[in-house]
């Protein structure tokens, strides 16, 4: 059996990840150990897993939108994250020795700490920014990016010698597949494992569903409150004249006098919801994205920031949605979107095909399945991978 | 084709055509509104704005290569007015 340490972000699309995919570990006999914020990753491991603290440290909310959003994602949380983390994370692989660190592609101390201390370690690719090389037609944004990895690296006093904290050269395991993301030239020690999903006990209205109408589930995820409230208000005036059944997931108070069609819930029990839903209205979170695929849902995407555009294009490629823009859509431009993704077959049947494509990528199985074969050191790349390191531009391959 | 200047408003009409009327708020634009900051153009839209520049004022102008030589602060801080000068300057 072996012993596996995982550091990830205190963030709903990240950690949910990483406890699917450590749950399996665990189901096969391996010894699993955390290490993060106890206030956010105690309730959800539950009394007896292995938890080493980092503290926790309050940072500002996520705000803004575009390239102004990625800017304060690094200056204001990933750098200080990391510097936060970092300690906490080298005493904790010190202590527990572990055969790999599973870092989340953004929890840049995991991979540092283990590379630090000669320690395999795997990336968890919980969104598709970096492995699409998203900023590839913007180089000096892509630059910037760059910098900002060589910063925390130079702080943690690792040498510029083609060391990548946001790509192992043991494994990337990257929870889509090429259904959704295209083909793209990836190595093979990138595992594409389709969503890993986990989900907790919420409750949830189910006598409030109608069986009589169509559903509509409308959600900007966790990390998007402050903006949410007028465009759920826009929302609901879409649905407002559609003869549909609408949830919005948010805080009641978001919204002023919701019509009569339109249910609001502070949270749901997505996994179980969604068999009966027919379209989402999302912010195309790649967390959302994914649990509507996998049941084969059709999309309205209205993308705020980060990897939200790519995760829209990506689907409006696939054909299995339509993306409309998060600041200037209104109720009638909406409501359009969302009749057609609901009366057209084709969009549908377009995330019907993604959702087997997930079924049959594997999951938190493949995943597990891939640590694995780490831990034992048959890794596709155990040592430094050439078609990664040392690329001047660029945190891709491509 | 005319030498007058190529204004901010000249901007906004292209704005519009390109990514439709009802989804501008087309009060309150003007030389000083940021692409993105302000009228949320993302790649896609910046992409259909660069098309009817260029059918307008013609092949010189290449929006997505203007942007493209930018830096992040700079295209945070891109308005209607530095994309009027610049397509001024193509022509």
């Amino acid at each position: 059996m072996s012993r596996f340490l995982i550091v990830t972000l205190p963030l709903t699309g990240h950690a949910y990840r990483a406890l699917a995919v450590a749950d399996e570990l665990a189901a096969r006999g391996h010894d699993v150990a955390w290490c993060g914020p106890r206030t956010y990753f105690r309730p959800l491991l539950g009394p007896d897993t292995t938890l080493f603290g980092t503290g926790t440290r309050f940072l500002r909310d996520q705000a803004g939108h575009g390239l102004a959003a990625l800017k304060s994602l690094w200056q204001e949380y990933l750098i200080p994250m990391t510097r936060f983390m970092l300690p906490s994370v080298s005493r904790a692989a010190a202590a527990y020795r572990p055969d790999v660190v599973v870092a989340d592609q953004y929890a840049l101390a995991g991979a540092i700490a283990a590379h630090r201390q000669g320690l395999p370690w795997a990336t968890l690719a919980t969104q598709p920014l970096e492995l699409t090389h998203a900023f590839a037609a913007l180089p000096r944004v892509d630059a910037w990016v760059r910098a900002q990895v060589a910063l925390v690296c130079q702080e943690a006093d690792i040498p510029d010698a083609g060391f990548d904290p946001l790509f192992s050269p043991s494994v990337v395991i990257a929870f889509t597949t090429t259904a959704l993301s295209g083909e793209q030239p990836w190595p093979d020690h990138v595992a594409l494992v389709g969503p890993a999903m986990r989900e907790d006990p919420v409750g949830f209205a189910w006598d409030r569903l109608d069986p009589s109408r169509r559903k509509v589930l409308i959600t900007v995820g966790t990390l998007a409150t402050s903006m949410a409230g007028d465009f759920y208000q826009r929302a609901a005036a879409a649905v407002a004249t559609l003869g549909v059944q609408a949830i919005i997931v948010g805080p009641p108070e978001l919204l002023r006098d919701p019509p009569a069609n339109v249910l609001v819930a502070p949270s749901v029990p997505m996994l179980s919801l969604l068999p009966h839903i027919d379209a989402v209205i999302s912010h195309s979170g790649m967390n959302t994205v994914s649990e509507a695929l996998w049941h084969g849902v059709p999309l309205v995407l209205a993308p705020i920031r980060h990897d939200q555009p790519v995760v829209a294009a990506q689907v409006v490629r696939a054909g299995a949605g339509i993306r409309v823009s998060f600041g200037r859509v209104g109720p009638a431009q909406l409501r359009d979107a969302l009749a057609r993704v609901l009366d057209d077959p084709r969009y549908r049947r377009a995330a019907q095909r993604i959702g087997a494509s997930y079924a049959a990528a594997g999951g938190a199985a493949a995943a597990a399945d891939r640590l694995e074969a780490t831990a034992a050191g048959r890794g596709a790349n155990r040592c430094r991978s050439p078609g990664l390191a040392g690329q001047s531009t660029g945190s891709s391959w491509s | 084709m005319s030498r007058r200047e190529v204004a901010p408003a000249d901007i906004v009409r292209a704005l519009a055509a390109a990514i439709g009327d009802e989804s501008l708020p087309c009060a309150g634009i003007g030389a000083t509104s940021l692409l993105e900051g302000d009228l949320w153009l993302d790649s896609l839209d910046l992409a259909a704005l660069g098309a009817v520049l260029r059918d307008v004022y013609g092949a010189a102008v290449d929006l997505a290569g203007y942007v493209a030589g930018l830096d992040i602060d700079e295209i945070i801080g891109l308005s209607i007015g530095d994309v009027a000068r610049y397509v001024d300057r193509c022509r």
